[in-house]
């Protein structure tokens, strides 16, 4: 009798990502202290190697600080194109078992891996075998954390760092969270902390005793957060990065067009394009934009709002058509372009309202 | 082809075989009675593919035939009459006609070669075990098998013999139920899992009868035959799940109460449970077992204390009352012992008394983790 299907998230943490992959890519700074970006007179550090954290060297901080700490720190420029071809071969290797991933940045992802495509009930096994690929495929180290949402998933990859993972099964969420430092709550920093232990909020266990209207008082917004978190409630789903905002087709013409009939021909064609891409997609948008690339490649843009959401090709076609008819071409058009925005997959679907989690645990067959 | 048979008993025997028959048939003879008679001797058998169920009983008759006959047709009739004799006449005309006293009834046949022929077991074991028993294993393991199609192995009920004992058990993975019988034995090992429906039909047969059933099986089908029945049904084919791995060992927190009072007292909080997980919460410390439930969205609310025998730390479990009540109810001895070791581990219910020589029930509650 399960009132939510549990999910199975992992979230997955690179280690010290930036400076790992500088010393990947020179030798000469491995095993050593470095930092990356911060040299610079007002630049703050972006990522420190681990031989660095030791001396207590910690990403934001300036790099004026960070060498008075570790007078051997060696500095780096950032070079973030590497570090996006590293992000984008981890990204892939998360993509062999599961769509659903979210990242944060270019070194921290969510995965729902509860249904995924290699059909592995266990999140601990997937998440030990994406981080033995990881280091296989880029010789880098990642953490990873596996739980029932995306905060505790979250909270737990920190706790076996570096190159660990941790587990946190449903029947222990509740007990995790209540042993758990305030400060370790994803959301809590230095502000929030000292003014959690000024109210005497310790661990998730004192925090589970204040209120809801206590917590909404003191904490505002957040307080209600932390007041569901701690008690193993979050429902943000994990969101993939494309959450598309527009929808495009576009072509370029062997040569110049310069009548609006043979237009129109050709933005039919595209139209097409559009909805074949927007059924793909299964999203609607009420904003058409027309793209018209001149011979002289000087670009214009015309569009219209329409009043309800639209996916169909003869809606599209009629509103290209009246952008099109609007005023007069400048010259001949090189390019034609239809694009739909305002599309009606962002904030408008309904998150599952919070239900407290009630486990009716299983036998372990 | 003609005989004559007492009204009462051939409606006794066709009501137990009816309840095979499936309410929607895809393949309509399956909507039939086979009469099969030879002499004095009437073999009727009911089917659903998966099972076929037929008795034989006594006619007046010198003739031979097979014929079909609509089941539902004849059992309405059949009803209706005082205990007679009844004349069965096959006509040529396709129709069976009835005689009573008051009358004559003409009902359309089918072939009887229509009818699907049993299974032959192909060199089977044999297992004998009296009716009663039999009975019994399945009553008190069959509420606890599953309704799960993707497990389909944990919709049956695990038949495991060997030759110390019969074993029974059944589970939905949130419950589990292991009956063993150490006064019953097999001549080898064997195991197979048995579907639901022969069993229940089983079950109502065999209560209470001290007849023994003979079990023959093979890999694929097992036979049931005792009296002048006979039931041949398919297996459910797959492994069952390793049951025996499940079962803690280790149990320090022993709870002993007497059982009707433990089940009408969860009987009554669980009204006041949540109406989807119908958790209800037991407290234990020193002799005193507080059960309780809560349905915030309602905002119902219902405590009970109850003197216990208890050994072992203070603890809180959560479990759904469901499961506890029809595990209660199932059991009959005036006390039970609840064994736990955490919240987040199975209960363990075993009748304190009441039991058989070589009688032996393990039951097997999975928790609902407490959210506060």
């Amino acid at each position: 009798m399960e009132t939510v299907p549990i999910r199975k998230i992992i979230h997955v943490d690179m280690d010290a990502f930036y400076a790992s992959v500088e010393q990947l890519d020179n030798p000469e700074l491995r095993g050593k202290a470095i930092a990356v970006g911060g040299s610079s007179k007002r630049g703050v550090v972006s990522a420190a190697s681990y031989e660095a954290r030791k001396f207590g060297v910690r990403s934001a901080m300036s790099g004026a600080m960070a060498r008075r700490l570790c007078p051997e720190l060696i500095f780096v420029k950032t070079n973030f194109d590497r570090y996006r071809e590293f992000s984008e071969k981890i990204r892939n290797i998360f993509f062999e078992y599961t769509d659903l991933v979210e990242p944060l940045s270019l070194d921290e992802a969510y995965l729902d891996v509860t249904e995924n495509k290699k059909g592995n009930p266990s999140a601990t096994l997937i998440a030990e075998e994406i981080r033995n690929k990881i280091k296989e495929k880029t010789g880098l180290n990642a953490s990873a954390g596996i739980s029932i949402n995306k905060f505790i998933a979250k909270v737990a990859s920190d706790i076996n760092k570096p190159n660990g993972q941790k587990t946190v099964p449903p029947e222990d969420v509740i007990e995790f969270l209540e042993n758990l430092d305030v400060k370790k709550f994803y959301g809590v920093g230095k502000v929030t902390k000292e003014k959690m232990y000024r109210h005497g909020i310790y661990t998730g266990k004192d925090l589970k005793g204040k209120s809801l209207e206590y917590l909404s008082e003191h904490f505002g917004k957040s307080g209600a957060y932390y007041y569901h978190v701690v008690r193993g409630i979050h429902n943000s789903t994990v969101k993939p990065s494309r959450t598309r905002k527009s929808l495009a087709a576009e072509r370029t013409f062997s040569e110049n067009i310069s009548s609006e009939l043979f237009m129109m021909e050709r933005l039919e064609d595209i139209a097409e394009e559009v909805e074949r891409r927007l059924a793909k997609s299964k999203v609607a948008g009420k904003t058409i934009t027309l793209k018209i690339k001149y011979s002289d490649f000087t670009l214009q843009t015309r569009s219209k709002t329409l009043p309800f959401y639209t996916a169909t090709k003869s809606l599209i076609v009629n509103t290209v058509k009246d952008l099109l008819y609007q005023e007069p071409m400048k010259e001949s058009v090189r390019l034609l372009g239809i694009s739909l925005s305002n599309l009606n997959n962002e904030s408008k679907k309904k998150i599952k309202p919070s239900v407290p989690i009630e486990v009716q645990l299983k036998l372990d067959f | 082809m003609k005989f004559i048979v007492s009204s009462s008993y051939l409606l006794k025997q066709l009501q137990v075989l009816g309840g095979i028959i499936n309410s929607n048939n895809t393949l309509p003879i399956l909507d039939n009675f086979l009469f099969d008679l030879d002499g004095n001797s009437l073999t009727v058998s009911a089917s659903d593919l998966e099972t076929t169920i037929s008795s034989k009983l006594d006619v007046e008759s010198s003739e031979k035939g097979k014929v079909c006959i609509p089941a539902r047709l004849l059992l309405d009739t059949l009803k209706t009459f005082p205990e007679q004799p009844l004349t069965f006449t096959i006509e040529d005309n396709n129709t069976v006609e009835i005689s009573s006293n008051h009358g004559k009834y003409a009902l359309a046949y089918a072939d009887g070669e229509e009818f699907p022929t049993p299974v032959e077991l192909n060199d089977p074991s044999a297992t004998i075990i009296q009716g009663d028993i039999l009975a019994t294993a399945i009553a008190k393991t069959i509420f606890a098998s599953g309704n799960d199609d993707l497990r389909p192995v944990m919709s049956g009920v695990f038949f495991q013999f060997s030759t110390e004992s019969l074993t029974f058990v059944a589970t939905d993975a949130h419950k589990l139920v292991k009956y063993t019988r150490a006064d019953v034995q097999a001549s080898q090992t064997a195991e197979f899992i048995m579907p639901k429906k022969p069993l229940n039909l089983l079950k109502s047969i065999l209560a209470g009868s001290e007849e023994d059933v003979t079990i023959e099986y093979n890999e694929s089908n097992a036979k049931f035959m005792f009296e002048n029945t006979e039931m041949v049904c398919r297996l459910i084919d797959g492994k069952y799940p390793n049951y025996e791995a499940v079962i803690p060992k280790e149990n320090p927190n022993k709870l002993s109460i007497e059982r009707n009072q433990f089940l009408n007292s969860v009987r009554r909080v669980s009204i006041f449970s949540n109406k989807t997980t119908h958790q209800i919460r037991l407290k234990i410390a020193g002799a005193e077992l507080n059960i309780s439930a809560e349905d915030i969205d309602y905002s119902n609310k219902a405590e009970e204390r109850l003197t216990c025998d208890y050994q072992g730390d203070d603890m809180q479990i959560g479990f759904n009352s469901r499961f506890l009540t029809e595990m209660l109810n199932n059991l009959t001895s005036d006390e039970v012992s609840l064994e736990m070791s955490l919240p987040n581990r199975a209960g363990i219910l075993t009748p304190v008394d009441g039991l058989d020589e070589g009688e032996q029930v393990t039951m097997l509650v999975m928790p609902v983790m407490l959210n506060s």
